[in-house]
């Protein structure tokens, strides 16, 4: 469905010293750099995947999507989009694909949602029957009710985004580039959005590339990531992996009915956090099942945990070690 | 070309809700739209004022006035029709927003061209109507037929041009970062239209025929419905619009083509 290979997006930026002199020489003789905003990325997406694109700030992430959505042509390298080249901008292709980008909005603000839909009808030449049946079933997904008809400007911003995703989705397209969906919403909204993005990739069939600050998001809805970083991919493949990868241990949590020493706990794995009647550990994932055992066995142990380290930590981790590494380099 | 007509009739349509939504600026547009009449006329009795000025040679009071009620006219069309779609260009690069209009599967120039029409503008259609009967009692007689008919094509082709300088001045904005500067340039240049071509001599003339036509959007009109007007100047005209806006639409989608995005 997704295809990109070799894809690069090259800018020539004018750099200049701070202070007057620079600014004035600067009038006369500019200074050019080479922005390397994305520099070689290869991957493909099958029909229906749901894939995570992660990335700290300025990685690449929002400048490939906008080449695999059309509005930005690469340097060099080659995307493709359902057989279409995006650049083209051939209104086939376009009727096939939807971007929403979390910091922009594209519903007219003094008018209620209604009136963008209707435009968007017409300009996607959507049959009156599909747009009434398709508008009622995102109504009710999106539990949108009487928001449509209140001018944007007096919706709150998580109504305000919901109303944009359906906006978005009223041609029915088979590939959404969504990035950062849920930017500045509260945890119930949140979950609300990513329950609709999965139930429409369900039920519809779609590809979808989502990029998301919120850890949640990507774990709720992308079995599989792509990480870059800039501009170049450094991992692809299912999220377990990543967190393996990165992690290798596990969290291991104890809850004592009787004081247990740091000693005796510290047999087990590397203590994070210890207290008499509580012990959170890091336990390599092979030694797991022997940790439990022993700490069963030798401890009075009440209750316990096993788990995945928060994904923000992994991500967190991931990109201050590429941060190191290219600080080294 | 029929879903085209489709669709500037939504995009009139949502232009006429938000028209309802502030109906207030009805008041204060057909106020502006009187103030400005005025503004207009009033040079023309400066001009004319008194019988030992000379005027504007080859140019009666009345004729002259034609002239200022087509600068009216076209004026209403360049704030209604034309400015406010077109300003909006600048806020969607500004704020990204571009990226949701080129990814709409119709033309983007289109799209962008009729977004937004301030239909209270109207108004001055109706104060245009107004100043163009009292130069026509002043001169004695009215517009022949023939001179009426090419008038509006000469209205036409002044709507094209002004349209093509302005595409031109908002495909500027994909590079230039403040694009105001040249949207007030504009403004004022254009408001020499208000004065008979006649007015301007050498190099500034040049530039207000070729460059910017101005001539042809308020003199040639007039000309037109005074009966004086030159039908090879109609044909050149017309020739003149084309080539303007085909240029336009060249640049114009040159400039999508670098288009960078804003922000993420």
């Amino acid at each position: 469905m997704i295809r990109l290979s070799g894809l690069r997006k090259h800018y020539r930026v004018h750099k200049r010293p701070p202070g007057l002199k620079a600014a004035l020489k600067s009038l006369f003789k500019r200074e050019y750099e080479i922005v390397k905003a994305v520099d070689g990325i290869d991957f493909s997406i099958s029909p229906g995947e749901r894939v995570g694109f992660l990335g700290p700030n300025g990685a690449g992430k929002t400048t490939t999507l906008k080449m695999a959505s059309g509005l930005l042509h690469p340097t060099s390298g080659e995307v493709t989009v359902d057989g279409h080249t995006p650049q083209k901008r051939e209104n086939e292709f376009l009727k096939k694909i939807m971007l929403v980008m979390g910091q922009k909005q594209q519903l007219m603000w003094d008018l209620p949602p209604a009136d963008t839909y209707e435009l968007n009808r017409a300009i996607y030449d959507v049959p009156r029957a599909d747009f009434t049946k398709r508008l009622k079933e995102l109504t009710e997904l999106l539990e949108l009710g009487e928001l449509v008809t209140k001018p944007t400007r007096q919706l709150s911003l998580g109504e305000r985004m919901k109303c944009e995703l359906a906006g978005a989705l009223i041609h029915g397209p088979k590939v959404l580039f969504l990035d950062e969906p849920t930017i500045g919403l509260d945890v119930s909204m949140q979950v609300a959005m990513r329950d609709f993005i999965r139930r429409y990739n369900e039920e519809h069939g779609a590809t979808l590339i989502l990029t998301s600050h919120y850890m949640d998001d990507v774990a709720a809805l992308c079995p599989r990531v792509i990480v870059i970083d800039k501009g170049a991919l450094s991992f692809d493949g299912k999220l377990e992996d990543l967190v393996t990868q990165v992690r290798p241990e596990k969290r291991l949590t104890l809850r004592f009915s009787a004081p247990v020493s740091r000693e005796q706990v510290a047999e087990l794995g590397t203590i994070v956090k210890h207290e008499p009647a509580q012990a959170v550990l890091l336990v390599k994932q092979s030694a797991m099942n022997a940790a439990v055992a022993k700490a069963l066995a030798t401890l009075p142990v009440q209750d316990l945990n096993v788990e995945n380290p928060p994904l923000e930590e992994v991500m967190s981790e991931l990109f201050s070690r590429s941060r190191a590494a290219r600080e080294v380099a | 070309m029929t879903r085209y007509l489709r669709l500037l009739g939504l995009q009139l349509r949502t232009s006429a809700l938000l028209a309802a939504q502030y109906r207030f600026d009805f008041f204060v547009d057909a106020a502006i739209s009187l103030f400005w009449t005025a503004t207009a006329v009033v040079p023309l009795f400066v001009v004319y004022g008194e019988e030992t000025r000379p005027g504007i040679p080859g140019w009666s009071f009345g004729e002259a006035l034609v002239v200022t009620a087509c600068f009216i006219l076209l004026q209403g069309v360049l704030d209604g029709a034309i400015n406010p779609g077109l300003q909006a260009v600048i806020d969607h690069i500004r704020k990204g927003t571009l990226d949701f209009v080129l990814l709409k599967p119709a033309d983007a120039q289109f799209l962008v061209s009729t977004s937004r029409f301030m239909l209270w503008r109207v108004f001055s259609l109706v104060t245009s109507g107004i100043v163009f009967g009292i130069a026509f009692h002043q001169i004695g007689h009215g517009p022949s037929v023939l001179g009426v008919l090419t008038a509006l094509v000469l209205f036409a082709v002044a709507t094209l041009l002004l349209y093509s300088l302005w595409i031109l001045i908002i495909s500027a904005a994909f590079i230039v970062v403040k694009v105001d500067n040249l949207t007030y340039l504009f403004s004022s240049i254009f408001d020499a239209a208000r004065w008979p071509s006649s007015v301007f001599r050498g190099a500034v003339k040049f530039f207000f025929t070729f460059v910017i036509p101005l001539a042809v959007m308020t003199t040639f009109p007039a000309e037109a419905l005074l009966g004086r007007l030159a039908p090879m100047t109609l044909v050149s005209s017309i020739g003149g619009a084309f080539v303007f806006a085909a240029v336009a639409r060249r640049i114009w989608l040159r400039s999508i083509g670098h288009y960078t995005s804003a922000g993420g």
